[in-house]
């Protein structure tokens, strides 16, 4: 299967679980899990840097169309899809991954360094979102509970998906 | 020019990324309202701020000014006194309404001569939200079926929200469960009559927050909340909520906390009822002129 088809089958794939799935699960008030930036996150390594930013932005603006949140999520992915390219750069090895595997996974990446570059990139997405969303610091114990406890949310759904879709090469 | 166009091509990536963010936040800003009233305030309150110190400065060397007009406002007041007259009753003329029901067939007969104030309009609930700090419901009635915004929106077990935006065949209802700055629900204690204020603290879905309830007031936990009536949305006695527990924030305030368990299940609402206030152009026309006349 091509790059290409695979990340447009996981974008439709990801945001039908986002919004069909996720949004409708009541957790907690604090816990809003997410697992759609997963699709910036896994794009290729080679992309350029634009094109990661546009599909970021696109990304966002399918989900705030159908969440009514005109423009939160697409500033929170904006946001990832321009800091992805650092992450990776000081994560990466001597030399850059190998050009073997095209996208970031825990085979081409490490288990360790693919965990880190997730869990970063979740957490500032969800300080974004919710930053924006919240639009204050009236009560920041509350707004810092619930980033951190999104974001172990989505973590969790994430480890769970990557199991699903292990490929071992 | 040439080290320009050099300058902009390294960081280009980083201009993008600040030209989508910027539209981004201004899509954010355009569409919701929340953060735009939010935004508005906190200008406001720097502007506010300038003014009054202004003002403080100003406001003494109009002191001898100030001074004489307020005597002369004292001596036409004094003028006006009951005891500068001879008092004259005056009495009263009543005249009867003459608005009448008529009846829906072909008839249209006439059945009484009371007003309607409430039309209820039924519809159903297709997308719901409740775990966002605004939340919203989708109901399918709109604009053809005689939907319009500022309804409000109850259920079959109390107050639900308040319609917002209406397309012909749907309306968006934000649900009292939304936590922003200018929206609460005028409310009373169903025994004591006592008024406060419905708001919610964005905690979970179940319980809200009354708030301006004085101090002076009778209350215990079990006690019903129900809509005053004086907003001109809801009719009054609908319920909103259950007393769960309650407090005074501190030793200084005059006001009680209350803690409510709402009445409507927001997680299972399935069916609401849009309220259709018939008069309420008529009263806000009528409010609208006395508070002209007193500014």
């Amino acid at each position: 299967m091509s790059v290409l088809f695979k990340n447009i089958i996981r974008f439709v794939l990801l945001l039908m679980l986002q919004v069909l799935v996720l949004n409708q699960v009541l957790i907690h008030q604090l816990v809003n899990p997410y697992i759609y930036m997963l699709f910036i996150l896994l794009l290729p390594f080679n992309l350029p840097r634009p094109a990661v930013q546009l599909l970021g932005l696109l990304l966002g603006l399918t989900l705030d169309m159908f969440m009514d949140t005109m423009g939160l999520h697409a500033a929170a992915c904006v946001f990832i899809a321009y800091l992805r390219p650092f992450i990776l750069n000081v994560l990466s090895p001597q030399g850059g991954f190998e050009v073997t595997q095209k996208t970031p996974s825990i085979t081409s990446m490490g288990t360790s360094q693919f965990a880190i570059y997730v869990s970063i990139l979740v957490l500032l997405h969800n300080i974004v979102y919710f930053l924006l969303e919240v639009f204050g610091f009236a009560n920041p114990f509350y707004l810092l509970l619930k980033m951190l406890a999104s974001t172990a949310a989505s973590l969790v759904l994430i480890l769970i998906y990557e199991l699903l879709f292990f490929a071992r090469k | 020019m040439r080290n320009l166009i050099i300058f902009f091509r390294r960081y280009f990536n980083f201009f993008l990324f600040l030209l989508l963010e910027v539209i981004c936040i201004a899509f954010v800003f355009r569409n919701n309202n929340y953060q735009r009233t939010v935004y508005i305030n906190s200008s406001n309150n720097i502007g506010g701020q300038l003014y009054t110190w202004n003002n403080g400065i100003q406001y003494y060397f109009h002191l001898r000014s100030t001074n004489d007009s307020l005597v002369k406002e004292n001596a036409r007041l004094h003028n006006e006194l009951l005891s500068a007259f001879n008092t004259v009753d005056t009495g009263f003329l009543l005249k009867a309404d003459t608005l009448r029901k008529f009846s829906n067939d072909t008839m249209h007969r006439v059945i009484g001569s009371e007003v309607r104030r409430y039309r209820w309009l039924e519809a159903k609930v297709i997308n719901n939200s409740i775990t966002r700090e605004i939340n919203y419901l989708t109901i399918n009635r709109g604009s053809k079926y005689g939907i319009r915004p500022n309804m409000g929106v109850v259920g079959p077990s109390g107050v639900v929200g308040v319609v917002r935006n209406v397309s012909e065949n749907y309306a968006t209802v934000i649900s009292l469960l939304s936590k922003t700055a200018a929206f609460g629900f005028s409310a009373r204690l169903q025994s004591s009559r006592e008024m406060g204020t419905v708001v919610w603290d964005g905690k979970d879905g179940a319980h809200a927050i009354m708030k301006d309830v004085p101090k002076s007031a009778k209350i215990k936990a079990g006690d019903t909340v129900v809509t005053s009536g004086y907003s001109q949305l809801f009719p009054e006695n609908i319920h909103i909520g259950y007393i769960e527990s309650f407090s005074l924030s501190d030793k200084s305030s005059t006001a009680y906390t209350i803690k409510l368990r709402l009445a409507t299940n927001f997680s299972n609402v399935q069916y609401v009822y849009a309220i259709d206030n018939l008069l309420k152009d008529e009263q806000a026309k009528l409010e609208d002129s006395t508070y002209k006349q007193i500014k």
